[in-house]
């Protein structure tokens, strides 16, 4: 299952573990772990935990000695912004989400989104998977305090029902039971198994882009002593020169009028990191220049004029930019299910200010009418929050 | 680029193997040197601060507050391009173990003086080898050094071929504790123009950290890498050996003096049945030993292993295919290991195992924590590989030599 | 005796801070993570002529993972307990090959960073030593996280009291497993070490203020230190977006005193001036504790405790909320 690093570290591993158990009580045996190369877990960055149940001590064994299974039967994703790929921890390129989806397996994911809108974003594969939806919103927490939401269970009781000769409903209830999960946690479980939407994908359906990916070089190219060469330093805006004036200790926070952009790292992005990304409104701009400065990404093109453009390749979503703007609504985090491409806002806006206001205008009411439901929000902010949006999750699922 | 130093002419000393190195250190032009003190290697730097403090050596001379750091500190200079000298005895050189690890790891052409002594508990300042042994798999060049003459011709060679752009890996001189490091002797020094004609400056090019070489060095791998990397340190490890041999032909040229091999010193192995191996110090009894029993006819040969890493595993089967027997003299131990065997006899019986016609191998632990090796010991030894010729296999094949029961 | 350091003039407000970027993306941290943005700061302060080295940490492991790094200048990794040593050899073999005629001259800064488990803790006495160098122009800066946030947030000498954490877990009969206060670093580095020029306390979310302070340190001359305060939402637990809000409330609860020491002259910065002059009112450490998911098994009496040193901190030491000892009063 794929899960977005300390955020859902405990969901994850509630749901690996509890399929194991269930497993148990159908006489089969398994195992549960997190993939340790994606250790220690970052806050949001995609992450891996598996759950192998076989039939017999052999079964498991051959299924062990390949650490990171090759394919699976079930890929669960707890966060539908990850259906357009991820860049794991410490590897390079992207990978499908259905990338371990073996032929005729399923692919469940926590979404509020249509199967459609989903499978726009999930890469196509030549062989026909079945996608289930859980429908709910994304569930996150941070390391201490977990938000029981029951997003966990949901899940359990969706898998009973995609994969029944995995493990049944009943094992699944009983393994919650054993955990001490009882009353409305069973409840939601069977709900869920009673409400998952299933939509078999056909061979070549959904997202046609080529993910990007990394050849590992062998001893004989890598350079020696453990050496690699640096990032280049900026340049211009889009290439550009950075002028005669330039100086690297005075030329201040505004590029000085030729504006600035890093050279970015070019075999790691972090894009797949976030879940929200900024929507800027270069007109409401104030250019008090605290977006750029305060952004732990170095995401910020600063363009000509001394507008900031937030590269949608460098930023991972965390949203300081928005907590530190000073005017309302300038920079709005939008949920990243909401956008098909990295492409720039500012030649957006430079090329059509009408339009792009439209386009905004139009992703900041999706978004607040989404906050009204359940805020996407990360972490621990203050006692008895998680509690109350709990009880919303909890609300919506018994109507 | 070098300073002034004493001696314009080549000349006679009677110093002591650790003042031999430090001497070596100013006719290298070393920049950055780190001391710690524990005995016995600290004489080393006692007689390098002297030598600064007079004016005839320019160099930056830390007193770390730690060997920890003392190893740290000349690891980040030898990183910036500086040509670098540390060292340390016993758990001095383990307390430094971590920075020791790193320093062949990231390449980096540190030389060092192990002045051997015995590890911790209890406190001994007498020599054992298990101290610089223990980076024998790390990728530090390893060599036991017999005379103070010797000590600083292997220093010269130790930058030059650390610093060697083939190589780029670190090398620790060992010096027996007290017999090399607090004995003196008679040392041929050379001059300031011989060294700087052998030693040209290290130059760390495309690996030098600098702003004019803008690199990112040791960044965190995980295992899509790791082998990659540990095989480049073990192919710059092969490369040393001709490295050395070109460095050590070119010695004898500049300097006028050095043995046929540069990682092993025979003495009359030739048509011998029984070839005793060590290294160090215990050179000196054991020739004397050998001497006499060929004057009562028995036919008996010396093999001094000068590098242990890399270990001459050719030159060491040529050396050994001929005799019937050997016995490996180690001044260290290695408890538990193959036949409660040292760690050399080890090395040296895995060497051999392959040959066709291999010899006999036995193993003798002797003169640890500075204990003397008598000739009589030799001569005890000796006769015991004997006794294992004339069973036609090693009846035993560890003994501790001289210890009370 | 100093070799000359580089002109790096101080900005007045965040519009002079520079738009050089010396560490941009590839970098593997966490989302808001603020010692990401204290790496890009420092980097920004110190400019292109400048050698960095790195403890083992987060800035470590997150930031440079084989094959990509986000730096742009020269960075090199050294071992957790080695950022003291890591400066002082840097600067010795540039200050030896300069003056030999081997290298170019050029005043080159040196900055080795660690983290609160690298220098608060282990490094410790290699930073002390470090300190003692007069003749090397060095800069260590600890970025304090509050624990080892690395290897999976666990307690450091860093950490604040109570504070959750995988080596100190709230439990059924322990509930605060970390008794230990957080250690007085900065101070006990400036008394203890009266002719380094400049140490001092920063935070990332004050931009200027933290840009001018690397400026100081790389420019004075000699060895300097530096120790700043980077909220981590991972081990702290809290959104993301409020790395920035939780740095000014470390400062405005008064249990981060913002402050630097210009040669052997105490000047406290931003709003723990105003706080000392009792211009600006402390406010509640609640505000700053309850925000964060490590301390969400405090109770009140714990609260209650938490507010009280902070208090006593302010109201009993010598200098408030910097050094705790004081003369002893004859009375009359």
């Amino acid at each position: 299952m794929v899960y977005r690093g300390i955020f859902q570290k405990t969901l994850a591993r509630n749901i690996v573990r509890t399929i194991v158990f269930a497993a148990r009580k159908e006489g089969k045996i398994g195992t549960a772990f997190g993939r340790y190369g994606d250790s220690p877990e970052r806050n949001g960055i995609p992450a891996k935990q598996f759950a192998i149940v076989s039939d017999s001590p052999e079964e498991l064994e051959e299924n062990l000695a390949v650490y990171e299974a090759r394919e699976v039967d079930v890929t669960i994703n707890v966060d539908d912004t990850m259906c357009k790929g991820v860049e794991s921890w410490a590897w390079y390129g992207l990978q499908p989400i259905n990338a371990l989806t073996k032929p005729g397996g399923t692919l469940i994911v926590t979404s509020r989104q249509e199967a459609d809108a989903l499978i726009e974003d999930i890469h196509q594969k030549d062989t026909a998977y079945n996608l289930a939806i859980v429908p709910a919103s994304t569930s996150f927490s941070g390391l201490w305090v977990y938000k029981d939401d029951h997003t966990d269970v949901r899940i359990l009781g969706a898998l009973a029902k995609v994969c029944p000769e995995l493990v049944s409903l009943d094992s699944m209830v009983a393994a919650l039971d054993d955990q001490g999960w009882g009353g409305l946690k069973l409840t939601s479980a069977r709900n869920s198994f009673d409400r998952t939407i299933q939509r078999p994908v056909e061979p070549g359906e959904g997202n046609d882009d080529t993910p990007f990916s990394f050849d590992l070089p062998g001893w004989r190219s890598m350079e020696e002593g453990l050496v690699i060469r640096g990032v280049e330093g900026g340049e211009g805006f889009r290439g550009g020169s950075l002028g005669e004036s330039y100086d690297p200790i005075t030329s201040p926070a505004d590029g000085g009028g030729q504006g600035y952009q890093p050279i970015r790292n070019a075999v790691f992005k972090k894009f797949s990191t976030r879940s929200m990304r900024p929507v800027i409104n270069f007109d409401t701009c104030i250019k008090c220049t605290l977006c750029w400065l305060q952004c732990p990404d170095t995401c910020f093109d600063v363009t000509p004029e001394g507008l900031y453009d937030a590269n949608m390749d460098a930023c991972c979503g965390c949203a300081v930019c928005e907590a530190v703007c000073p005017v309302p609504d300038c920079i709005t985090m939008v949920n990243e299910a909401e956008f098909n491409d990295n492409n720039s806002q500012y030649e957006h806006w430079t090329r059509d200010k009408d339009g792009y206001h439209r386009w905004m205008g139009e992703l900041l009411q999706v978004q607040k009418a989404a906050d009204a439901d359940a805020e996407r929000s990360h972490g621990y902010h203050s006692p008895g929050k998680y509690e109350a949006e709990s009880e919303v999750a909890l609300t919506g699922d018994d109507d | 680029m070098a300073t002034q130093t004493l001696n314009q002419t080549e000349r006679e000393e009677l110093i002591s193997g650790s003042e031999a190195i430090a001497i070596a250190c100013s006719l290298a032009d070393v920049d950055v040197i780190t001391a710690y003190p524990i005995r016995p290697y600290d004489t080393v730097m006692q007689y390098v601060s002297k030598l600064k403090a007079d004016g005839a050596f320019d160099c930056d001379f830390i007193v770390a507050e730690s060997e920890h750091s003392q190893f740290e500190i000349v690891k980040h200079a030898s990183a910036v391009g500086a040509r670098t000298f540390c060292g340390s005895s016993g758990v001095g050189w383990f307390y430094a173990f971590e920075a020791i690890t790193v320093t062949a790891g990231l390449r980096l052409p540190v030389v060092a003086m192990v002045g051997n002594r015995a590890l911790d508990d209890p406190g001994a300042f007498g020599v054992e080898h298990n101290d610089a042994m223990a980076v024998r798999d790390l990728g530090w060049m390893l060599y036991w050094v017999g005379t103070a003459q010797e000590a600083m011709d292997t220093a010269l060679l130790a930058w030059r071929v650390a610093e060697d752009p083939r190589v780029f890996l670190p090398m620790a001189i060992s010096c027996d504790g007290s017999f090399l490091t607090h004995s003196q002797a008679i040392v041929n020094v050379p001059t300031q123009e011989q060294v700087d004609r052998y030693l040209p400056q290290y130059d760390r090019g495309r690996l030098q950290l600098h702003p004019d070489n803008p690199i990112t060095v040791a960044p965190q791998v995980n295992e899509d890498w790791l082998m990659e990397i540990r095989r480049q340190t073990d192919d710059a490890m092969r490369r040393t050996s001709d490295v050395i041999k070109e460095a050590y032909e070119e010695f004898k040229q500049v300097f006028g003096r050095g043995d046929p091999s540069p990682f092993i010193e025979e003495y009359m192995t030739e048509d011998a049945d029984i070839v005793l191996v060590g290294m160090g110090t215990l050179a000196m009894p054991v020739r004397v030993a050998v001497r006499r029993m060929r004057e009562q006819g028995l036919k008996v040969g010396f093999l001094r292993i000068k590098f242990f890493r890399p270990f001459a595993t050719d030159e060491i089967r040529e050396a050994l295919s001929h005799c019937k027997a050997v016995g490996v003299i180690d001044r260290d131990y290695s408890y538990g290991s193959p036949s409660y065997g040292g760690v050399l006899f080890n090395e040296v019986r895995s060497a051999l195992y392959n040959l066709d016609q291999r010899p006999l191998v036995q193993s003798f632990i002797a003169g640890l924590g500075g204990r003397e090796i008598l000739v009589r010991d030799v001569e005890e030894m000796t006769s015991m590989v004997q006794d294992s010729i004339n069973a036609g296999r090693v009846t035993q094949e560890n003994t501790w030599i001289g210890v009370r029961e | 005796m100093t070799t000359m350091t580089q002109e790096l003039p101080q900005v007045r407000g965040v519009k002079q801070i520079p738009v050089f970027e010396g560490f941009t993306s590839g970098h593997r941290t966490c989302q808001g993570c603020e010692s990401a943005l204290v790496m890009r700061l420092m980097i920004k302060a110190a400019g292109p002529r400048t050698i960095v080295v790195g403890s083992t940490g987060c800035m470590y492991v997150a930031n440079t993972t084989y094959y990509s790094t986000p730096w742009v200048v020269p960075w090199m990794h050294t071992q957790l307990g080695s950022s003291g040593s890591a400066a002082t050899g840097t600067a010795a073999g540039l200050a030896s090959l300069m003056r030999k005629g081997k290298m170019q001259e050029e005043p080159i800064n040196v900055i080795a960073f660690c983290g609160d488990g690298g220098g608060v803790d282990m490094g410790l006495s290699a930073i002390s030593a470090a300190l003692q160098h007069d003749e090397y122009n060095l800069l260590i800066l600890c970025y304090d996280n509050e624990s080892y946030a690395n290897t999976d947030i666990q307690v450091s000498g860093s950490s604040p009291w109570g504070a959750n954490s995988t080596f100190s877990p709230p439990g059924k009969v322990h509930r605060i497993m970390n008794r230990r206060w957080k250690k007085n670093t900065v101070p006990m580095l400036a008394a203890g070490h009266p002719d380094v020029r400049y140490v001092a306390t920063a935070c990332g979310s004050y931009g200027p203020d933290f840009t001018n302070k690397i400026r100081r340190a790389l420019t004075i001359g000699g060895p300097t230190f530096i120790h700043s305060i980077d909220p981590c939402p991972k081990g702290w637990d809290y959104d993301p977006k409020y790395s920035h809000e939780l740095g000014m409330l470390a400062v405005e609860t008064g249990i981060w005193v913002q402050y630097e020491i210009v040669d052997g002259e105490l000047i406290l910065n931003g709003p723990s001036r105003a706080i000392s002059r009792g211009i600006r009112k402390r406010k509640p450490v609640t505000d700053y504790l309850q925000r964060q998911g490590r301390f969400a098994h405090l109770t009140e009496e714990d609260l209650k405790f938490f507010q009280e040193k902070i208090d006593e901190s302010w109201e009993k030491w010598w200098i408030p909320g910097i050094v705790p000892f004081g003369p002893h009063d004859e009375g009359e």
